[in-house]
């Protein structure tokens, strides 16, 4: 694997992330539009595995922060990093987030390709990430963790639907491509 | 040519991919300014170009190019060979013009001062001094070719791979790219499987199934290899097409 | 690709961005030590007339990027209504509204270059730790160049399923545009190694 490689792949990745939120929403399960950014977060894990999942969103992370509009809505900038921005603690733990997923899929390598990329999906696109985001909510609302947890409960349902579509893509795509799918090489 | 080192010298080249032989026995050597690699889709014929590039590490043999053992030793290859792709899209790196024709330079390290001042060079060269700034994506494909182009020529090789740059082109487009290239003073090595755009080419190679079928003066080959094209086209049969 | 600088020059777009990174922290830290409802007042006033000094124009543009809080302010009142009194909910909201258009003042007014160039100089004690600067750098330049490419790309994917199919489309499209991004990947490193690749950069 050449050092080029793995810099571009990184770097498309995270361009990935960027696109989903600009194409116009897809339309996922049941009907639901939902903007795929944050499957976009899962698939980093699930496809490139824990070091390059967890550095592509970084990157976007970085980016997003530096000032570019590359969160879906052409939101960006440094407000969102703002220790009072409710959903700072999304943002901060997207990179977490991949990188657990990453692990986690990695560790899984006995299951079949799905199921283990959809529980990864689930412990390190969800807990994970909903672990950061709940902490940074509560801080930024200056409420109680329980009931910054409360806020968020909504979005999780969505986000299971989410972890089981980067199950079945990453299967897919592994069909497709095994060579590209780091996490299970 | 009175020079002791050759300018393109493949050297009995052989590639084989996951067991399969892509690449069987090239060898050619040429002095010549003006070289056609023609071949059908899937002959070999784009891999031959990333191995001449230095960017396909071979199975056996070597390719040189003015001397430059062009997949070891890649700084030198730098300023040797420059390769233009079908699509420039998988060619540009930056996302503006300056940036795009800057980095070559500073690959090849030259000083900031140079790098900056090769790129006013080149873009005034081509009467795109407006370009500077430009961002890609605003760029037609014709032009973002031309962008290719430009930052391959700012490093000026000894030898230029054309990977069929014109297809998708439009005809005006296509022939303006075609004057740019005629002008300049590095070799062209064009790679097509169309043998009407290698017109008023010195030499020519036919690459079929991964060894060379014909070599020779480029009228000759490209009579040849359109005869037998039209033979297979002949036929109903698209199992004769290879992918 | 835009970046979320404004358009419209301003005083602060020349001032250092190193200075007003610090400055957005200080403040930032400030407004969270200080609860108290006139002091948050006043930081509200005096951030919103540093909006509307550059003219309308800026203090629109400002107060759209802002606007997606509204949930979370509505929230907080509503909360604090039934709970602690409003007093305190609407110093948590003013205190969240200032600092977040604080912050997104200094977006609006440093270059995509001079954010970077922060970056670069805080990075640089670390490349001997082997943090690759030149790669990051290079990763942050394919992203900007990437991401339209790719969205448009997504955007095609998505008329090629809708011209063969009366649904909208789905989850499914997702993997081809994966595979795409993917070969895109492998010939963007090709041409990085057509041109002399990441490693030679560090022997200069």
């Amino acid at each position: 694997m050449s050092t080029e490689r793995n810099v571009a792949q990184i770097a498309l990745f995270t361009a990935l992330i960027a696109a989903l939120g600009l194409i116009p929403q897809l339309t996922l399960a049941f009907g639901v539009p939902i903007t795929a950014q944050s499957l976009g977060i899962m698939l980093c894990g699930t496809v490139l595995g824990a070091r390059r999942g967890g550095l592509a969103a970084l990157l976007f992370v970085a980016l997003v922060a530096l000032g570019l509009p590359l969160l879906s809505g052409g939101r960006g900038g440094l407000g969102l990093f703002s220790p009072s921005s409710p959903t700072v603690g999304f943002l901060v733990g997207f990179p977490v987030s991949a990188f657990c997923t990453g692990l986690i899929t990695e560790r899984l390598r006995r299951l079949p390709t799905a199921p283990a990329a959809g529980i990864a999906a689930v412990i390190g696109g969800i807990c994970v990430l909903y672990a950061f985001g709940i902490v940074g909510m509560s801080v930024a609302l200056e409420r109680s963790l329980g009931e910054a947890a409360l806020l968020v409960t909504a979005f999780i349902p969505g986000d299971m639907i989410k972890a089981v579509l980067a199950g079945l893509i990453t299967a897919a795509l592994y069909r497709a491509r095994p060579d590209s799918v780091w996490s299970r090489a | 040519m009175p020079s002791q080192t050759v300018l393109l010298s493949v050297d009995a080249v052989d590639l084989r991919i996951d067991g399969r032989d892509v690449l069987q026995g090239i060898s050619y050597v040429s002095d010549v300014r003006r070289v056609a690699v023609l071949g059908r889709n899937g002959s070999g014929k784009t891999t031959l170009a990333r191995v001449m590039a230095g960017l396909q590490p071979v199975t056996g043999g070597a390719v040189r190019i003015a001397g430059v053992d062009v997949a070891q030793d890649r700084r030198g290859a730098l300023a040797a060979v420059g390769i233009l792709f079908q699509n420039p899209d998988h060619q540009i790196i930056f996302p503006t013009v300056g940036e795009e024709l800057s980095f070559g330079l500073k690959q090849m390290g030259l000083p900031k001062a140079e790098v900056a001042a090769r790129v006013v060079q080149t873009l005034a060269q081509f009467g795109k001094t407006a370009w500077q700034d430009a961002a890609i994506h605003r760029l037609s494909q014709g032009q973002r070719q031309l962008v290719c182009l430009m930052a391959i020529l700012a490093m000026a090789p000894k030898l230029i791979i054309l990977d069929e740059p014109f297809a998708g082109l439009d005809i005006p487009t296509a022939m303006h790219l075609t004057r740019v290239l005629e002008a300049t003073e590095a070799a062209l090595v064009h790679i097509t499987h169309d043998p009407r755009v290698i017109a008023g080419y010195d030499h020519a190679l036919w690459i079929e199934g991964g060894r060379v079928e014909m070599q020779g003066p480029a009228a000759e080959v490209a009579a040849a290899f359109r005869q037998a094209m039209e033979q297979l086209g002949a036929r109903d049969d698209l199992t004769h097409l290879s992918g | 690709m835009i970046s979320l600088t404004s358009p419209v020059r301003t005083r602060a777009h020349g001032w250092p961005a190193g200075a007003k990174l610090l400055g957005l922290c200080v403040a930032s830290v400030v407004l969270f030590a200080a609860p108290y409802l006139a002091f948050q007042i006043a930081a509200a006033l005096a951030v919103w007339v540093a909006y509307a000094l550059p003219g309308w124009l800026f203090f629109w543009y400002g107060v759209r990027r802002i606007w997606p809080l509204w949930p979370f302010v509505v929230l907080l009142l509503i909360w604090h209504l039934f709970t602690a009194g409003v007093g305190e909910g609407a110093v948590i909201a003013l205190r969240m509204v200032t600092a977040v258009a604080l912050a997104n003042l200094v977006t609006m007014t440093t270059s995509l270059e001079a954010m970077m160039a922060v970056i670069n100089r805080r990075l640089r004690p670390f490349a001997r730790l082997g943090v690759n600067l030149r790669a990051i750098e290079l990763a942050a330049a394919m992203v900007i160049r990437f991401t339209p490419v790719l969205a448009g790309k997504g955007t095609a994917l998505s008329l090629a399923w809708r011209a063969r199919s009366s649904r909208r489309a789905g989850w499914r499209v997702i993997v081809p545009f994966m595979v795409l991004a993917l070969d895109d990947a492998d010939h963007v490193a090709e041409a990085l190694r057509a041109r002399g690749g990441i490693g030679l950069d560090n022997k200069i």
